[in-house]
Order: C-alpha cells, then sequence, then structure tokens
C-alpha cells in the first residue's frame, strides 16, 4: 500500500519517458550553460527520510554537476515522477522496480552513488548491483552493515557515519604516527567513548579494534548519556584510549565544531591541537563521497568486527 | 629512539592525505605583506582541515621589534582580514596562536641566528625546520649565510631543514646564478624550494592530469594539430604598494621570466615517466631549453614592451604608470610585454608560443589557449554563412578556474548553418569542496618534501638566460622606444603587429 505523502519536489510531473529531457531542460535554463557532469547521487528511503534528503541533493544539484534521484519504495508501478532542476523524485514505487527507474534515470559514464537511508535489504541488493559506491545512512545500520559485508565486493560501500568520523580517526591515527604510541599500543587497556549515537561509537570501536592487535582485554565503554549530549550534533563528545601510564584523548572542542586531540602521559598532558571537523551537512559528507572511488577496505573490515550479537564490537 | 616498531596500522585506509611530520615553519619577513596576506591565512587553514602535523609551530622573524604576543595578535589581525573570520574567537586560530613565537633583529648579525637555534630548541622544534625567505632578494644573502654559519642549514636524517625562496630568484642570469651558488654552499639544491605561486594553481597543475591522465589530448598536442597557443596573464591593478620592487623589475622580469615561463613549460614539455619531482622537471626543463633566442644580433623583435598612461579601468578613472606614487616620472618600466617564442623541438617545430602580460587591463584574467588548425577541408563554406572558427581549448588558470572547449555545431534548421559553441567544466563548482589556495598546496609539499611544483635552479637559470639579453637589447633603447597604451586597453598597437605578422590575432578575453 502506498503512502499518501506530501510531495517531495516542488517540480513539475512528468512522464516517466520524458524525465531526462526534463531534467537537461532545467539544467540548461537554471545554469545557463551546460557545466561537467561528475555523478548521480541516487536517494532512497522511507519518505520521512526523504525529505530532508530533498534539500541535500538539490543543494548537490545546485551546481549543476549532479545529477540527483529520489525513490521511496511503494506499492505503484507508475508513480508520478517530478523533476526540479536536475533533480527527480519518484514517491511509492514499487520495491521490484526501483532498480529498474535507476538504470533507466542515471547518467551513463560516469558513477552512480547510491545513498540508503533505509528499506527492504533485497531493494538494497539489486541497487548495490548498480551502483559504483553505496553509501548507508540508516537509522538503525547494523542489519544494512551485516549485508553489506555480503554485498562488498559487487560494490565499493561506505556509511554517512563513517564518513563522519573522518577527522576523529585522522586525529587518532596522528597519535599512532609517534613510534612511542605505536610500541604502547597494543598494551592499551580501555577505549572510552562518549556518544549521542552508539552506531558510530560501535564503528569507531571496531575500526579500532579491526587495525590494531591488541594484546591485552580492551575494555570498550560506550558512554551515552542524553541528557549531558543533548544539543551535540556531533555522534562523539569524546574519546579515550589508553591505559594506566598514558591516554590519547578526542574530544569535542568549546564550539562543537572542531575537535582537540592531546596526550597525556602520566597523568602530564601535552599540547593540545584543534582541528576543524569540517562540514558536517549531509551535501558535506556526500561531497566527500564523491570525491573517492576506489573501495573502503578499512570501513568493510570495520564492520566485520561487529559482532552480529547487536552490533558490539568484540573486547578482547 | 624505539626500534622495530611495525608502521601507523591507522593510516591504512586513511581517507585524509597523510599530514607531514613534526615542523617548525621559520618566517624571514613576517612582519611583511606577504606573511601577512598569503602565508599566515594558509598555515591558518591547513590547521584548520588538519593537514598540519601535530608537533607544529611558527617562528616569526624580522626586523620589527614584537614579542610573542604581538605577533599572534597580528596573526589574528591578518586572518580577520585575509582569511574572512569575524572578530569572535575561533579555536583553531587560537590553538595555532598559543604555537607562534617571534623574534626580531638584523638579518646580518649572528646573534639573531643563536636566538633562532634556542627559540628552536625551546619550542622542541629541531625535528623538521622549513624556512620560509619571505624577505627582499637584497638580504637572501645574509639570511642564507647566517642560517649556514649557526649550522641550522643541516640535520641528520631522519631530522630535515628545508628553504623555501620567494621570486625573484635574481634580477637576471648573472644575480641568480650567484644567489643559487650561495645557497648551495649552504644547501643541497634537494633542500632548497624556489616558490612559484602560479604552480600551486590547481589548473596549472591539473595540466598535467588533463594531457597525461587522459588517452584523447596528447595525441593531437603537437604541431600536426595545433595552430599556435596563446597564454595570456592580465591584470587591472596598477603597480599598487610594489612601485619601489616593480620599478627594478618590470613585467618581463616580474611575471614572464618566472610564471609564465613555467606554465609555458608545463604546455610544452613531454610525458615524463613518471609523476615524480626530478621527472616532472626534467621534461619541464627539456621544454624550456628548445626555446629558440628572443634576441637576435642584438634585436628583440620577437619582443614587445610598453607602459600604461592614464586611463579608465573598473569604471574608474586611473593615472598613468609615472604619475604613481613611488614611480619615476621618466620611469621606463615596462608594464606590458607581449613575446612570439618558437620551440624547436619535434613536438612543437613551427608551431608558434604567444604570451602577453601586463598591469591595467580591461580585464583580470590569466589563461592558456591553445588553438587547433582548422579541417584540412572547408566542406561547409557554401553551406555557412559564417566560415568554420578553429576549435580551441581554454585552461582558466584566474579567476574561474577551469577548462572550456569551443567547438563548431549545426545550429538548428533546415539549413546548414554552423555555429561555435563552448563546454565549460569548472573547477569552483563541478567537484563541491574547497580549492585550497596556492601557498596551501605549496607550503605543505615543502613540508611534505615534494619539490614537483617548485623551480629547480636550472629552471631557474634557463629561463634568465632567455630573459637577459632582452634587457640588455632594452637598455640600449631609448625612452622614446617605449610605446604607451592607455590604461583599460589591450596593449599597444604593436603588439597586434606582432601577431598579425604571422597573420594571427589576439584572442579576445
Amino acid at each position: 500500500m502506498s503512502t499518501p505523502v506530501p510531495e517531495l519536489l516542488p517540480g513539475d510531473e512528468v512522464p516517466f519517458a520524458k524525465i531526462s529531457g526534463a531534467m537537461t531542460r532545467g539544467l540548461c535554463l537554471d545554469a545557463g550553460a551546460m557545466r561537467a557532469l561528475v555523478a548521480t547521487v541516487v536517494a532512497v528511503g522511507p519518505v520521512d527520510r526523504l525529505t530532508d534528503a530533498v534539500e541535500t541533493l538539490q543543494r548537490l544539484g545546485d551546481a549543476g554537476t549532479v545529477r540527483g534521484i529520489l525513490i521511496s519504495e511503494g506499492n505503484n508501478p507508475a508513480p508520478p515522477a517530478r523533476v526540479a532542476g536536475n533533480t527527480v523524485s519518484l514517491e511509492g514505487l514499487k520495491a521490484p522496480y526501483v532498480n529498474n527507474a535507476v538504470a533507466a534515470l542515471r547518467l551513463s559514464s560516469l558513477p552512480t552513488l547510491l545513498w540508503w537511508r533505509g528499506g527492504r535489504l533485497d531493494t538494497l541488493d539489486a541497487l548495490a548491483d548498480l551502483a559504483d559506491r553505496v553509501v548507508l545512512d540508516e537509522e538503525e545500520p547494523f542489519a544494512a552493515w551485516r549485508r553489506a559485508t555480503e554485498l562488498v565486493d559487487t560494490s565499493a560501500f561506505s556509511d554517512l557515519r563513517w564518513t563522519r568520523l573522518t577527522q576523529w580517526r585522522a586525529l587518532m591515527a596522528h597519535f599512532f604516527d609517534i613510534p612511542e604510541v605505536r610500541a604502547a599500543a597494543p598494551d592499551f587497556t580501555h577505549l572510552e567513548i562518549d556518544a549521542t549515537d552508539r552506531a558510530s561509537a560501535t564503528l569507531f570501536a571496531a575500526w579500532l579494534t579491526s587495525s590494531i592487535k591488541f594484546t591485552k582485554a580492551l575494555a570498550v565503554e560506550i558512554v551515552r548519556d542524553d541528557d549531558r549530549l543533548r544539543g551535540f550534533d556531533s555522534p562523539i563528545r569524546a574519546i579515550r584510549l589508553g591505559d594506566r601510564e598514558q591516554e590519547l584523548r578526542l574530544r569535542l572542542a568549546g564550539t562543537r565544531t572542531c575537535v582537540e586531540a592531546a596526550v597525556s602521559v602520566r597523568g602530564h598532558r601535552s599540547a593540545s591541537r584543534i582541528v576543524s571537523l569540517g562540514d558536517e551537512s549531509p551535501a558535506g559528507l556526500l561531497t566527500a563521497e564523491l570525491r573517492i572511488r576506489a573501495r573502503d577496505l578499512a570501513f568493510e573490515r570495520a564492520i566485520r568486527a561487529i559482532t552480529p550479537a547487536e552490533g558490539q564490537p568484540p573486547t578482547r | 629512539m624505539i626500534e622495530n616498531v611495525p608502521e601507523n596500522p591507522l593510516n591504512d585506509g586513511l581517507r585524509l592525505e597523510p599530514a607531514p611530520g613534526p615542523t617548525t615553519l621559520v618566517i624571514f619577513g613576517a612582519s611583511g605583506d606577504l606573511a601577512r596576506r598569503k602565508l599566515l591565512p594558509a598555515i591558518y587553514n591547513l590547521s584548520r582541515r588538519g593537514r598540519l602535523p601535530a608537533h607544529f609551530a611558527v617562528i616569526g622573524v624580522a626586523r620589527t621589534e614584537m614579542d610573542d604576543e604581538a605577533f599572534r595578535r597580528q596573526f589574528r589581525a591578518s586572518l580577520q582580514e585575509f582569511a574572512g573570520l569575524g572578530k569572535e574567537q575561533d579555536q583553531v586560530a587560537e590553538s595555532l596562536a598559543s604555537r607562534m613565537f617571534y623574534i626580531s633583529g638584523e638579518m646580518d648579525t649572528p646573534a639573531l641566528y643563536e636566538r633562532l637555534n634556542a627559540k628552536l630548541d625551546e619550542a622542541d622544534g629541531l625535528e623538521g625546520v622549513l624556512f620560509y625567505l619571505a624577505i627582499p632578494p637584497s638580504a637572501y644573502a645574509p639570511v642564507v649565510e647566517g642560517l649556514g654559519a649557526a649550522g641550522l642549514s643541516r640535520a641528520p636524517a631522519p631530522r630535515w631543514r628545508r628553504v623555501i625562496v620567494e621570486k625573484p630568484f635574481g634580477v637576471d642570469l648573472t644575480s641568480a646564478r650567484a644567489l643559487n651558488h650561495l645557497a648551495h654552499q649552504h644547501f643541497d639544491e634537494e633542500q632548497i624550494y624556489r616558490i612559484d605561486h602560479y604552480l600551486g594553481k590547481e589548473t596549472v597543475q591539473n595540466l598535467l592530469v588533463f594531457r597525461f591522465g587522459n588517452g584523447m589530448f596528447e595525441p593531437v598536442w603537437n604541431r600536426r594539430y595545433i595552430d599556435h597557443v596563446q597564454i595570456t596573464a592580465a591584470e587591472t591593478v596598477g603597480v599598487e604598494h610594489r612601485a619601489a620592487y616593480y620599478e627594478g623589475a618590470g613585467a618581463l622580469r616580474d611575471m614572464v621570466q618566472n610564471h609564465l615561463m613555467q606554465v609555458l613549460s608545463l604546455v610544452a614539455m613531454e610525458p615524463p615517466i613518471a609523476f615524480t619531482a626530478e621527472s616532472v622537471r626534467d621534461r619541464k626543463m627539456d621544454a624550456l631549453l628548445a626555446i629558440q633566442p628572443l634576441v637576435v644580433d642584438g634585436d628583440a623583435r620577437g619582443v614587445v614592451r610598453a607602459q600604461y598612461r592614464e586611463g579608465w579601468v573598473n569604471g574608474v578613472e586611473v593615472p598613468a604608470y609615472r604619475t604613481e606614487k613611488g614611480v619615476d616620472p621618466k620611469s621606463t618600466t615596462e608594464t606590458f610585454v607581449a613575446a612570439r617564442l618558437s620551440l624547436d623541438n619535434w613536438r612543437w617545430a613551427g608551431v608558434p608560443f604567444y604570451v602577453r602580460t601586463a598591469k591595467r587591463l580591461p580585464k583580470r584574467t590569466t589563461e592558456i589557449a591553445i588553438q587547433f588548425k582548422r579541417p584540412p577541408l572547408e566542406i561547409f563554406r557554401r553551406a555557412s554563412q559564417s566560415p568554420v572558427q578553429p576549435d580551441l581549448l581554454i585552461v582558466n588558470v584566474q579567476p574561474d578556474e577551469g577548462i572550456s572547449l569551443r567547438f563548431e555545431a549545426k545550429l538548428p534548421g533546415t539549413r546548414m548553418q554552423i555555429a561555435p559553441v563552448m563546454m565549460n567544466f569548472r573547477y569552483g563548482t563541478t567537484f563541491g569542496g574547497e580549492v585550497p589556495e596556492a601557498y596551501e598546496t605549496l607550503l605543505l609539499d615543502a613540508m611534505l618534501g615534494d619539490a614537483t611544483l617548485f623551480a629547480r635552479h636550472d629552471f631557474v637559470e634557463a629561463s634568465w638566460a632567455l630573459i637577459t639579453p632582452v634587457l640588455e637589447a632594452w637598455k640600449r633603447l631609448d625612452e622614446a622606444a617605449l610605446p604607451a597604451y592607455e590604461a583599460g586597453e589591450w596593449g599597444p598597437p604593436k603588439a597586434d603587429e606582432l601577431i598579425e605578422r604571422d597573420h594571427r590575432r589576439w584572442r579576445t578575453l
């Protein structure tokens, strides 16, 4: 049963067969001249999760370089298509036809990025076959991550949570550029993550445990204190990794747009550095994903390291 | 020293490019214009993006009396003026400011370098040191000698010492050789990074990708298909606050000897065997060496110079060069140069390269235009009212970095009518994200030890070897031989004559 929804796009209703022509015309009118196109971005998910995707795709499409396709699953084999600029929406499309629609509407000869915001995993399977890159973005991602581990040979996979963790991972990695830290790391005993989003914390912990051979049992503690963390946009507030002697600390700096990194050795805190988290909007994160072509083996290792028992990373 | 420690396992698959190792950036001329306008904002942007190493510090050195706190205030002020920061506290800037230090003194006194050594030690900054000479050329010698005498120019591996030298690298061939000789007394060539900010621009770097990362362009990149090349660097501004420097330099030294020769060599070079500093620079050097002398029998016939007189630019009346502040009223410094260059090699024989650069032109633009030959047979001549235009590939270096291709297309309709169309690729919008400033790219490359985008000593000298005879030929001419052009126009008639002799025209910009 197709859900009655408000129209995602304010654009004109267009017969499916004329979508490509309408988008090309719209782009020429909007941008004055056709610009260099770089990719198709397909957002698939329940309608309530596509509403905010509209703005993101339009922001990407405004530059005239990305074709945006929004599809919500339903039971309608021929839902009305709406076109605005270089973005098209199909609301309530019968699930088995979603991949057909993408195959017909994606730009030829350019990469297709699937922004997966939820839905039937069968649909994900079919779309992964078409997409050059799948960026997962589910509210509860564990099932999709498990399925992704089976599909990574078909398409390159990532997750917007993973993209959002890029700067956190980079700063943690910078600590490990110091030989003394690398030498001591296997004996670290605790990892504590203050998070508003358990999945992000789990992913970060899984990345660490799948990258470093910890010789001692690493106690992984994910602290969720929603009251204390309310108002933080970032999924993570602080990370502490170490043992009794030394500790590597990352934490959101005051403005919450930067991360502060510091090492503490026997209680003595080294000089800290502060780095901007960058553009954490979905459009900014997708732009970062559009720059990547290769498989993300670190991400694949991390999601494999998350145990089926509801995403708890292994503690050794 | 910890031994047998495995590589950093967390760098595997990390999306951010690796940051350099521990670095202290020592800026000579830290209170000057370049530091305030370009270097300090570039450092801030690198820091904001997490591209600086964990152990990073800046030590400013200049004659101006200032303490650390005053230098930090200057840093904050430069970010407000040139990096678009507001007055509110910025945490990245504050974090960076806490690692900024300053020492003042005369560049030719050994005590300055002793204090610098002590400051480096105090800042725990002896691992990797990058000296940036943002100072007038007259101060290069004392600084290089001071660093050498203080033992600051070398360090046992894995420590490193590098020096970035700003243009001009000399004022002629003799002075360039002397400068290189002096630098080589204290630094190895591998330690010397001669900066040319044009090479840090995305489009200029993209020339290498465009030519050698695609299979379809290189086969037509030669005398068989290309009619000629035009390289233009046009400025709307006048001499501004640089009269003291510009009076002694002029457009030929200021733009042609460095920026335009670098760009030309990237257009004309053969494919390097690898994307390594030496391989790329070897091929650029080959291209430069293929350029034929610009002066024959004492006559610089292939080079036109001129100076702007009063006129109208960007909607305002502007004064003549000779009435600008700090300019000699009888100055014969050229503010316009156009030249025709011939490269005698297998690829380019018979394909002229026209370069022009000037101040006070109608439009600010820097571009490379590759004009292809017309089709060998004009089969549409009768059918079409307008003649077929040659295809044109334009590499826009600034302000709108990108590439455009002009080709002919049939106008819709029952008649065979042909019109040129332009396809545009723009860096600023195509890929999203921020395009780094040239100084960010080049500073980072120097910290990482990648010299690909820096000028090598032999390139600098070969370039001066081409330019110096022109300067000498001009010196022999009297003041009356210096043509003038109206500010806001595209140069003197002689520049048009230069290209019209070959039955060609300057591109309309």
